[in-house]
């Protein structure tokens, strides 16, 4: 048994420490279960709905996606918005839920203490499971279509790693608002709607590319999922980039400030969030 | 920080603001947007921010092995000092020095999921707490012997019948095994068998393992059964530094009376939706005001009442909790339990408690009184005034129980067949 000293005081401020999650592993591990457990107990078909929903997406958005862009062959296209749509939902669940995550557990942390980061992590890995179910659909699309195993698979994890810091970024700094102001639970779906049909989706980047001035360009690529859809893309399918890559660093970059951003945001309220729930 | 102080705290104060002004309305973003336009408008009107100091310069030191016990009326700042301690909330000023694992139960069962079994709530529940998988994986057979639901591990626990689930969390955060624990009145549920077995189980804690125990509860005599320590709050200061638990509770009646003698119906420490409030109490000796009543004598008391709106309330129901002043509970009066319930209750008036022989032997009694209407409360003060028992004749023989045996008296006869 550990003899630590432990000193409270009313300036003593916790930053993200990784020690302390490593700490606290099984309640992260037993917090996801939980989730996962009770997302899909008394349903019907179960695990299948992680499938159903991304797979009616792929279908609605690739049939429009092969009748406007007509350059690339339908079955293409369906491999390319299947890749694309998995990943921006990946995003959508995290930054919907870790913006959630907080308010959603405010009676775990109003009783017992923990690191309070532990919350938002574990919705990240309930999300993160629904994925990895949900790549079938992209590996059944990918032999369907034909496409070839590269040696480019490799760097796939890190953009999904990418997506995740993008989710949880944005969904810290939301969560730490949602304690306070209950619009965000509102919010946050209009601007994932939104941010749907600016974000490379449903087509490939040059199509925006093309119709936006360059002033215009700069703040498109302020997208952190636009370099992590596009590097999917590149990794999984061997899509080249046909833009300035200049602009792909800058939403590389971008994923990096809201991380930032996001967990120094969390961090300056996080020990009050007890006094405003 | 001498080896054997297990808790040192100095100069502890939370502060709250209350936001006077604020409707629920400022809770969203569009609101506060109203609210701070309408602030630039007439800025000259101040914003008024009340402060309100929950905690204020609270110190003191708790040694190993002690099971303190924290003694105070509502709003005396119990909650938030074990809420500080636990590190759910951070102090305002001051400091708190512990060493070791501290693990709180404010509330037992604390993140159950009424979908997940048994079996999956004791993982997660235990891993809130802070506990590791090892430790509950060893610890696990025995927490469910001491839950007592080893047949119903599997089923999710909102099937449960409320005491089984009571049952089961507190065998969960029995089996932490902290240097330091911090109990806040999780006792008050389950049956009494199970509440005994609870309190057994936290001195062993204590006496066997050489652990710190905070305890906070409103009940005197479980403090008295499970403390060695206690210490008094009042109004968000210490009144009394830790001491022996019986001068506690002496310093806490004490501080009670006086507090009953304020006027009731300027009392700010009560509870209810205060429809209709009480606003004093007086009692009778027969028919004659008194401020004492005698043991076995016809006696009255009188609960005035005062209705917040021109409403006619119907279905109030009132009681009246005796306390003595050693903090056991003697009796409780109420007018449902006689079938009285009161209907086209209105403005001012009085409600009458009739007692033909008053079973109370000679000491000081607390009242805590309480309205009710279908059985929401609607107003509940506690200590809401003290009375003096003198010494009567109950039994109309001359003779009296000894005052060491204090009790209800109960009218009785003897014979032999």
């Amino acid at each position: 048994m550990n003899k630590e000293k432990i000193i409270i005081d009313s300036t003593s401020t916790s930053f993200l420490s990784i020690k302390e999650i490593i700490r606290y592993k099984s309640l992260l591990n037993n917090l996801a279960r939980r989730d996962f457990l009770v997302r899909y107990k008394q349903a019907f078909v179960g695990i299948l709905w992680a499938l159903i929903k991304p797979l009616i997406n792929i279908l609605v958005f690739g049939y429009i996606a092969t009748k406007i862009n007509s350059t690339v062959n339908a079955a293409n296209n369906f491999v390319f918005v299947a890749a694309a749509m998995l990943l921006w939902q990946l995003f959508a669940n995290v930054f919907n839920d870790v913006s959630n995550s907080i308010l959603g557990n405010s009676n775990l942390f109003s009783k017992v203490y923990f690191p309070k980061i532990i919350i938002p992590i574990s919705s990240i890995l309930v999300c993160l499971v629904d994925f990895i179910i949900s790549l079938v659909i992209l590996i059944v699309l990918f032999f369907i279509t034909g496409q070839e195993i590269r040696w480019q698979f490799i760097l796939a994890p890190f953009f999904i790693f990418q997506t995740l810091i993008n989710g949880l970024g944005l969904g810290l700094y939301f969560a730490t608002i949602n304690v306070k102001y209950r619009d965000i639970k509102f919010i946050v779906p209009v601007l994932l709607q939104l941010g749907l049909y600016i974000t490379p989706v449903i087509f490939p980047t040059e199509f925006y590319f093309n119709r936006l001035p360059d002033l215009l360009k700069f703040i498109y690529a302020l997208n952190p999922m636009l370099s992590a859809i596009d590097g999917f893309k590149y990794a999984i399918l061997g899509t080249s980039i046909h833009y300035d890559m200049l602009y792909f660093y800058i939403s590389t970059f971008c994923s990096l400030i809201f991380l930032f951003i996001g967990i120094k945001y969390f961090y300056k309220f996080e020990r009050n969030f007890v006094d405003y729930i | 920080m001498s080896k054997d102080i297990a808790i040192k705290v100095e100069g502890l104060s939370k502060q709250y603001l209350i936001n006077k002004s604020a409707s629920l309305k400022s809770d969203t973003l569009y609101g506060n947007f109203i609210s701070s336009l309408r602030n630039l408008k007439n800025f000259t009107q101040k914003k008024e921010i009340e402060e309100f100091w929950a905690l204020k310069d609270v110190s003191f030191e708790i040694q190993h092995g002690d099971r303190v016990g924290i003694i105070g009326r509502n709003g005396a700042g119990k909650s938030t000092l074990l809420k500080i301690l636990s590190r759910i909330t951070p102090p305002t000023k001051g400091r708190i020095e512990y060493t070791g694992r501290m693990a709180s139960l404010l509330e037992v069962g604390t993140g159950f999921h009424g979908d997940l079994s048994g079996r999956e709530n004791i993982y997660l529940n235990g891993s809130i707490l802070g506990m590791h998988k090892h430790e509950i994986d060893k610890k696990f057979d025995e927490i469910v012997a001491f839950s007592e639901i080893e047949k119903f591990i599997d089923t999710p626990v909102k099937r449960y019948s409320s005491g089984m689930y009571v049952r089961l969390a507190f065998a969960v955060a029995a089996h932490l095994e902290p240097e330091i624990l911090i109990v806040d009145e999780v006792l008050a549920v389950g049956d009494a068998a199970f509440q005994k077995k609870c309190l057994g189980k936290m001195e062993d804690v204590s006496t066997q393992e050489g652990r710190t125990i905070l305890f906070v509860s409103h009940q005197m005599n479980t403090i008295q059964a499970l403390c060695n320590k206690a210490l008094v709050m009042n109004s968000g200061k210490i009144s009394m530094n830790v001491s022996k638990t019986d001068e506690a509770i002496k310093h806490y009646i004490q501080l009670a009376s006086v507090a009953s003698q304020t006027d009731l119906a300027n009392r700010k420490d009560r509870s209810g939706e205060g429809k209709i409030r009480v606003t004093d109490i007086n009692y009778f000796h027969k028919d004659t005001p008194t401020d004492e009543l005698i043991c076995g004598q016809e006696c009255s008391i009188y609960i005035d009442y005062e209705c917040n709106d021109s409403i006619h309330l119907n279905a109030i129901t009132v009681a009246l909790a005796f306390y003595g002043d050693d903090g056991i509970l003697y009796t409780v009066l109420g007018s449902e339990f006689t079938g009285v319930i009161y209907n086209n209750i209105n403005g001012k008036g009085t409600f009458v408690c009739r007692i033909n022989k008053l079973p109370l032997m000679e000491g000081t009694y607390l009242l805590n009184v309480s309205l009710n209407q279908n059985g929401l409360m609607q107003d509940w003060v506690q200590e809401a005034s003290t009375i003096n028992v003198i010494a009567g004749d109950f039994y109309s023989t001359g003779k009296v129980t000894p005052a060491t045996h204090r009790s209800i008296l109960i009218d009785n006869s003897w014979s032999k067949l």
